[in-house]
């Protein structure tokens, strides 16, 4: 009953275009999250999903595809609160509180008034990823591939950076260029996957995948491999839960992100246990 | 008298809107030990970091192997590959996942963007030669987050190692170390330093130190206060004037 139903559900159309999409996006999250996540970077990403609401209802309020102002949005907001936090004295978090809430308020207040969209707010804030299309897909492998790639060649570059921002510089890594390369790059990547995603869970991807890689790397490109294969693994059983459960599909993905992590926990510390000196 | 490796011409560094460096010249030359020393905020940190580029200087020329750093600190990838920097505290990202040999690797590569596995066997047989000649081997496969301060600078000296360099530049690296592992540190850097023929500029707060291994000696305070050999530089008429009356360090023991 339950394999004939899940085999009915893998030739759907839409739930192959889901499963696709949702590893790539998994994926994407993983090798950007294992930067993000040591530099500091995962409440960055919290703030930056939580305020791309804001660009969404932008895009409504002008009559335009949200996707396409959200890109542009969260980019331009990137560098804003990156200049902000640089130039502040107040501790990083606390800014970034400040920004997103205001962002969110704004936000929903301005879609409340907006009739049409009243219904469609649970969609925005959860993610829709079984509504994805073709082109997303496209778009997502496209970053998927230039990250690898601009990640790849400047390997050095942002391993030093990540360690020791003084060591990068002194050893001829252009530190400004790469840290506002990677901070625009990451504000695109949340930008194209809030859709699938959802406004209050993306951070999610890029954070847990990575946090459960590095549980369980011993070195750095290992960790980036293991926390995108993580992220892409927990987005296809996530996904293939929710077709078979009916459950929503963003919550299910992290749940199984959740429950990837707590794998890892439990394996990290085993191991730990049979390599301690006697 | 040997070519300079590093020539700084009336160098000043504002740093948050305030002259923090002012007005300093001097050279180093080559396979010299010079020591930087000076009182807490004198600057001596400001000064290394806008010699590496890493701040852009107010006013000034400085020349690293003869070569104009720029004022916004660039500096061509040749003479770049043949500086080495030893910062004080290495790992400031705690949880970072990078092992000993991985991190003397990146030391190999050149700056710029590259394929992560273009000159492998060289950069393999490098990396096992720095780590073999600091006595680092069997640290290898270890995390850089799980050494111990002396094991940590020991490391940092393959990674100035693994390719031949002309300038090191440390910042404190006594930091963090007990009087023993300092001697070891000092006495491994000091033989590597004449097999090498490094020139090596070290900021310090270790003067008995300073005293026994350096060349010569620059006293900071903003300004360049006196400069000369230790036994010159380092009188107590001399540290009085640049510390302060009885705020003069005690050496150790």
């Amino acid at each position: 009953m339950v394999e004939s139903q899940f085999w009915s559900l893998l030739s759907e159309p839409f739930m192959q275009r889901a499963l696709l999409g949702g590893m790539l996006t998994g994926a994407l999250g993983g090798v950007l999250g294992s930067f993000a996540v040591l530099r500091q970077l995962s409440f960055f990403s919290d703030a930056l999903g939580h305020s791309s609401l804001l660009g969404i209802t932008l895009g409504i309020l002008l009559g335009v595809n949200p996707t396409l102002v959200l890109i542009p949005f969260a980019v331009l907001f990137a560098l804003l609160v990156s200049q902000l936090v640089e130039r502040s004295a107040l501790p990083t978090d606390a800014l970034l509180n400040i920004v997103y809430s205001s962002s969110l308020a704004v936000a929903i207040l301005v879609l409340s008034r907006v009739k049409t969209y009243r219904g469609g707010i649970q969609q925005l804030l959860f993610g829709d990823i079984l509504g994805i299309s073709p082109l997303d897909i496209v778009v997502i492998a496209a970053f998927l591939v230039a990250s690898v790639i601009y990640l790849g060649l400047s390997m050095r570059a942002q391993v030093l950076l990540t360690l020791n921002q003084d060591l990068a510089g002194a050893m001829g890594v252009r530190t400004r260029w790469h840290g506002l390369a990677f901070v625009i790059l990451l504000a695109v990547v949340v930008a194209i996957s809030i859709k699938a995603v959802g406004v209050l869970l993306i951070s999610a991807f890029v954070v847990i995948p990575a946090c459960a890689g590095r549980l369980l790397s011993r070195s750095f490109p290992v960790y980036v491999m293991i926390s995108s294969a993580i992220g892409g693994g927990c987005a296809l059983l996530g996904l293939l839960f929710s077709g078979l459960t009916n459950l929503p599909s963003g919550p299910s993905v992290v749940m199984v992100q959740f429950l990837g992590f707590l794998l890892a926990m439990l394996l990290s510390s085993s191991i730990h246990l049979n390599t301690r000196p006697s | 008298m040997k070519e300079a490796v590093l020539q700084v011409h009336e160098l000043s560094v504002e740093r948050r809107g305030r002259l923090a460096v002012e007005g300093v010249s001097f050279s180093l030359p080559a396979e010299s030990d010079t020591a930087l020393v000076g009182p807490n905020g004198a600057g001596k940190s400001t000064l290394v970091a806008a010699l590496l580029g890493l701040l852009p200087h107010a006013s000034g020329r400085v020349e690293l192997l003869g070569q104009p750093l720029a004022a916004n600190g660039c500096l061509p990838r040749s003479v770049r590959a043949q500086i080495a920097y030893v910062p004080q505290n290495l790992v400031v990202q705690g949880l970072i996942p990078l092992s000993v040999a991985e991190f003397v690797g990146y030391g190999f590569d050149l700056p710029g963007p590259s394929l992560p596995w273009k000159s492998g066997k060289q950069r393999t047989a490098a990396v096992m030669r720095a780590l073999d000649r600091t006595q680092t081997c069997d640290l290898r496969k270890r995390l850089l987050t799980e050494l111990s301060g002396g094991q940590l600078k020991r490391v940092l000296l393959a990674f100035c190692l693994v390719r031949p360099r002309r300038l090191l530049v440390l910042d404190e690296a006594q930091a963090g170390l007990d009087v023993h592992s300092n001697e070891q540190f000092q006495q491994q850097l000091l033989d590597l330093r004449r097999q090498e023929g490094w020139t090596v500029l070290q900021v310090s707060h270790d003067l008995e130190m300073v005293r026994r291994s350096s060349d010569q000696v620059l006293c900071l305070n903003r300004s360049l206060r006196c400069s000369g050999t230790p036994q010159a530089t380092l009188s107590e008429e001399r540290l009085g004037e640049l510390y302060g009356l009885n705020m003069v360090p005690q050496p150790h023991g």
